[in-house]
């Protein structure tokens, strides 16, 4: 599967990439994830939650960061190992100063999943990446603006990462919107009530 | 696990039973009740072989869970009719050759009783909606088509 | 042939059981005691395996054991191979590596078991794969048919230098020199790519050993009752007879319930022999996608060599075949492809070789068609490239080409999965063709109708192919016919029922000799405490083979009821005949005695029996044919497509077919129709997929997408012509995959046809709205 997209961060390049090598930070804007634990500078492990479609479960992984050129690119080697399945994936990050005090931040990767994840899961799945990244993107935007504001000694900024419940209803939200490009249409009724149902599921199983 | 106490009316009669929260109402009505009759196709809702009528209503009992069930009626193909006394619908299936395996049969016929009470002259086009949601590997559905309209001719002549 | 019950439509004995709710499946079975198993499977399908710990999840309350490979011991080691080596056939290449009960050292396919959960109940079985931790090295994956017999490639079974299964070659004349001399030659690669059986029920096996009795009863979702019996023996180091294996109601075979290899039937009789406890394991869906086998998968490049008159001079076929990570079930479903290739044409020169691949996807073994439709799909893509080419019409270039009756009986020179040479004992293709296109108003729909159509700018089309089903192959079937003191009769054969029929088929052959109720004949089938000796219900043989064994053995019955009879009555064998259930004096119906009491008397206890004379009124016979009847037919459809969706309406669907002797008109309707319905599926609308590193795409039936009822044809004309069999006394041969395997074919020129002016030339089944967007929008618009 191939991963592709870009986000505009509102804060100097630095500090965006600053954000990205705190595991504190991460581990909170990444939905589902439980701990980022720093064994190196290069190297993270860490644990995540995932309840999406009919695929469930705790994944625990690895993380390195590679190929660093300071304030510029990192590579992103993920792996991670779960009941669900499994998930490898190498991405190149790139931050460019817009020289507007913003900075856009560009990734392109590829990811390979197996498992229940891949065999039953898969035709979320890119959805589902793609709904990660996206609520990731926008708990780190409130992270860098309370991080920014922390730094000018402004009033603090509350930010707090979005609960599964709330994760999974986004996503069931971007799945329905891209779904309708899909070319086999009846699919359109047995997805969303399922994901619907699964998401209700899943809900009640965790309480 | 914690369990639940749920008290459910099947084929009319009521069942107080312990059941986990997480069993399914098809488990539950297969394997606590003996209710064997409710087959399990997919376990996610897609093939209608584990239709039932919940509140008159036909779902899919797989993705319901037990508890869910408690309060409510439920009817299965057991209460249809039995081997020596068929229901116009079982007839028509068995004259029409409308199974083969017969193990999507019950959720057919489950899903079919309520809408042939609704759409007591269905066209073909109205049955294929119908059955639409439940999936045949054997049939090819034409003989079920047949069947379907075999059984409105027949319950309107007895009614 | 018709006779009184023989040939009528007559609706099923089994049927007000099914339609209540009161026929027994396997799931319905419970037993005191009875503990549940799952199997923890693979996420990677090719990996070294470093170590799997269980320990956690043995101590999860309600986890009774957890089996890894070194638990099993000797036990686990690679087979049997369920069909044998194509030794028949010179020069062929076969490395047997029939599947492993469990991974060990190494994984080859994703889903592949890595250890066995016994649990108090389901639910707790599945629990305990979560405390299941297994380190797996993985390894590149082998996905790509072509590329896996590359040098270099990664291998899927290490000891073998390359990832070639197997290599077959067979040609009748010469290809080559035909090929020089012909006006036309057609190059194509096509592809048919992989479909499910994907029968409602899944599969499941329920175990209980009797340790104070020594002896194991089965229950088994199984098409081969009696090999999965004597395997299981085998394997335990039992006597046959210490083991039962009982079918009940099967909720469909369709070819992948013939497997009695896979890790459940090894593994768990094993276990309930060491826990002495009943143990039963339900499949799921996605267990049934992972680890159930599926087929076609088989990459071709062929050729077509003709006159200018569109009269084939030869055909040539090179074809690879994807057997997945193990091949238990030999060669048979590339070589059905290679038997009907060419299926009912006369083509003087055929070249065929097969090359068989390894690869880390589960395993290939036949499904409803079993090779018959991906060589019919590559033989009608020619002829449709070749009248395209030609500017004919696609009737018309079959029709030239068909077989005449008068070449019957026709050796193909090519040997088949029954390892003896094809020959095509009996038909008539001209006539269905003929047949086909008057019910479908052929002429009609191309000079009249089409053309206005298009003007109206409408994409309606028409498509018409012929087949070959190659059917009823031995080695044999038996069946015992026994009439009871209750004047009923009992049938016993050693094949299984997945919802054909059998209990009313075999029931109107028994009934039509015995003159009973069709509804008095209680027909038992897949039980080898019944009936022990057979191979199974595969290959559209279980009427042909069985039924004629049914038959056999009631004649039996029928001339022991007449001289029992006679003599009772005291007359000579010559003045009776049966009448409604007794013996009776010709002429003087006064003078009779019911079959009940013949039954009775026929005991050699009363003194009635001579001796040599086996006692009872019952017989068992067995029929073999020497190779297998060949059905035959021809189908047409007309599809309107939506250009801009690509949804395709079929309108219409016609069927002419001959599978010699009719036994139940209405139950072979059903037969058909089914086989049809798979072919559409095959067309366009279910497909198996892995991705390259050997995952399943499509474990659930919202991606992998059956037909319903919407998608069918709005209309469905079945008709069939009869030329029986010489093969069998009641000239009957099989049908159950008929119509699975000329749909495809049909379905995409009908497709071409619709989308005429894009002059498309598929080349690839199944197709999928989308699919076949992009093939339009590749297509060179006229």
């Amino acid at each position: 599967m191939q991963l592709e997209g870009e986000h505009v961060f509102k804060g100097p390049r630095e500090e965006v990439y600053a954000m990205f090598r705190d595991p504190e930070v991460l581990a909170t804007a990444v939905p589902g994830a439980q701990s980022l634990t720093k064994i190196d500078d290069q190297h993270f492990e860490g644990a995540m939650n995932i309840r999406i479609g009919p695929v469930s479960g705790s994944f625990s992984g690895k993380v390195e960061v590679a190929n660093e050129v300071y304030p510029e690119k990192f590579t992103l080697i993920v792996e991670g190992r779960g009941a669900p399945g499994f998930a490898k994936g190498m991405g190149d990050v790139e931050l460019i100063d817009q020289g507007d005090g913003t900075t856009l931040l560009k990734y392109s990767g590829d990811v390979q999943i197996g498992g229940t994840l891949a065999s039953v899961g898969q035709r979320m799945i890119d959805s589902v990446a793609k709904s990660i990244i996206k609520t990731a993107f926008e708990t780190l935007d409130k992270a860098l603006e309370a991080r920014l504001a922390a730094k000018a000694g402004s009033a603090p900024v509350e930010f707090k990462a979005p609960t599964e419940a709330e994760f999974a209803a986004a996503v069931t939200k971007d799945m329905a919107s891209g779904l309708s490009k899909v070319a086999e249409v009846r699919m359109l009724f047995y997805v969303i009530p399922l994901i619907v149902v699964l998401v209700i599921v899943a809900y009640l199983l965790s309480h | 696990m914690t369990t639940h106490t749920i008290k459910v009316k099947v084929n009319g009669v009521e069942y107080v039973r312990e059941v986990e929260p997480r069993r399914l109402l098809s488990d539950f009505l297969r394997h606590d009740l003996g209710l064997t009759g409710t087959h399990v196709g997919c376990e996610h809702g897609l093939c209608g072989a584990c239709t039932i009528l919940f509140d008159g209503e036909p779902v899919r009992s797989c993705l319901m869970f037990a508890v869910q069930a408690n309060g409510h009626e439920v009817t299965t193909v057991e209460a249809l009719g039995t081997p020596e006394k068929m229901h116009p619908l079982q007839e028509a299936f068995h004259e029409k050759h409308a199974l083969q395996c017969g193990y999507c049969t019950p959720g057919f016929l489950m899903t079919l009783k309520p809408f042939l009470e609704t759409h007591p002259n269905p066209t073909d086009e109205e049955i294929r909606e119908a059955i639409d949601g439940n999936l045949c590997r054997c049939t090819g559905y034409e003989h079920i088509i047949e069947a379907v309209k075999l059984a409105a001719e027949k319950m309107a002549t007895r009614s | 042939m018709a006779g009184r019950v023989f040939g009528q439509s007559i609706p099923r004995n089994e049927d007000p059981y099914l339609l209540t709710g009161q026929a027994k499946f396997i799931d319905d079975i419970e037993l005191p005691g009875m503990l549940h198993a799952a199997f923890y499977r693979s996420d990677y399908a090719h990996a070294r395996i470093k170590k799997i710990d269980v320990s956690e999840a043995r101590k999860l309350p309600g986890v009774i054991a957890v089996y890894t490979a070194e638990d099993f011991g000797e036990f686990v080691r690679p087979g049997p191979l369920q069909v044998p080596p194509p030794t028949a056939i010179k020069g062929s290449i076969f490395h047997a590596r029939p599947l492993m009960p469990i991974a060990k050292d190494k994984v080859r396919y994703s889903g592949e078991p890595l250890a066995v959960i016994i649990a108090e109940n389901r639910y707790i079985a599945e629990d305990a794969m979560d405390y299941i931790v297994a380190e797996l090295e993985p390894l590149p994956a082998v996905t790509d048919l072509e590329k896996a017999l590359e040098p270099g490639a990664p291998l899927v079974h290490e000891d073998l230098e390359s990832n070639l299964a197997a290599l077959v070659k067979q040609e009748r004349g010469n290809y080559e020199e035909a090929a020089a001399k012909a006006d036309v030659v057609i190059k194509k690669k096509i592809y048919v790519d992989r479909g499910a059986g994907a029968a409602m029920e899944n599969r499941g096996l329920v175990v209980n050993w009797d340790d104070r009795a020594r002896e194991m009863t089965i229950w088994a979702t199984t098409q081969a009752p009696i090999p999965l019996r004597n395997s299981i023996a085998t394997r335990l180091g039992l006597f046959e007879e210490q083991v039962r294996v009982i079918t009940p109601f099967i909720g469909g075979g369709f070819g992948p319930k013939i497997m009695t290899s896979q890790p459940d039937d090894v593994l768990l009789p094993i276990i309930a022999m060491w826990l002495k406890r009943p143990i039963k394991w339900i499949e799921d869906r996605r267990e049934n996608f992972l680890a159930t086998t599926s087929e076609r998968d088989q990459i071709h490049y062929a050729e077509i060599a003709l006159t200018r008159d569109g009269i084939i001079l030869g055909v040539k076929d090179v074809f690879y075949h994807n057997t997945g990570a193990y091949d238990p079930y030999g060669m048979t479903v590339p070589l059905n492809t290679q038997t009907h290739t060419v299926s009912c044409y006369e083509v003087p020169n055929f070249y065929t070789e097969i090359r068989m691949v390894f690869t880390n996807e589960y395993v290939v073994t036949p499904v409803r068609g079993a090779g018959r439709p991906e060589g019919v799909f590559v033989m009608e893509r020619l002829l449709d490239y070749a009248a395209q080419e030609l500017g004919m019409d696609p009737a018309e270039i079959r029709r030239r080409n068909l077989l005449r009756k008068e070449r019957f009986p026709y050796p193909t020179g090519i040997i088949g999965q029954d390892f003896v040479e094809g020959v095509l004992d009996s038909g008539d293709y001209p006539e269905t063709l003929r047949r086909v296109m008057e019910v479908i108003e052929y002429e009609k729909f191309r000079k009249e109708i089409q053309p206005q159509l298009r003007a109206q700018g409408k994409h309606k089309g028409i498509g018409i192919v012929c087949f070959t089903e190659g059917t009823a192959v031995g080695p044999y079937e038996g069946a015992r016919v026994t009439v009871g003191a209750n004047g009923k009769v009992t049938v016993a054969t050693g094949i299984s029922t997945q919802g054909q029929g059998h209990f009313t088929v075999f029931a109107q052959i028994a009934a039509e000799q015995l003159g009973v109720d069709v509804k008095d004949v209680n027909v038992i089938t897949g039980d080898t405490g019944h009936f022990h000796w057979g191979a199974g219900t595969f290959a559209s043989r279980g009427m042909g083979v069985a039924g004629t064994a049914v038959y056999n053995a009631a004649v039996k019955v029928r001339q022991k009821a007449l001289q029992f009879g006679a003599r009772f009555l005291g007359v000579s064998e010559d003045e009776v005949e049966l009448c409604d259930g007794k013996v009776c004096v010709k002429g003087d119906p006064s003078r009779s005695m019911p079959l009940g009491e013949i039954a009775l008397k026929a005991n050699p206890t009363r003194g009635t029996i001579e001796p040599g004379v086996e006692p009872g009124l019952e017989a068992t016979a067995y029929f073999g044919p020497p190779y297998g009847a060949t059905g035959a037919g021809a189908v047409a459809m007309i599809v309107d497509v939506d250009p801009e969706t690509m949804a395709v309406n079929i309108e219409k669907f016609a069927i002419v077919h001959d599978c010699g002797t009719v036994v139940n008109p209405l139950l072979l309707e059903g037969q058909v129709m089914g086989g049809v319905h798979m072919g559409i599926g095959n067309a366009f609308y279910e497909k198996i997929k892995y991705d390259e590193n050997g995952q399943l795409l499509t474990a659930s039936l919202m991606d992998y997408l059956i037909p319903q009822a919407t998608d069918m044809p709005k209309e469905m004309i079945v008709e069939h012509l009869e030329t029986p069999s010489p093969l069998n006394p009641l000239g009957m041969k099989g049908v159950g995959e008929a119509g699975a395997i000329p749909t495809p074919a049909c379905f995409m020129q009908a497709l071409e046809d619709a989308l005429y002016e894009y002059r498309l030339q598929i080349d690839e089944t199944p197709l999928n709205p989308s699919r076949l967007w992009e093939l339009v929008q590749q297509a060179p618009k006229k």
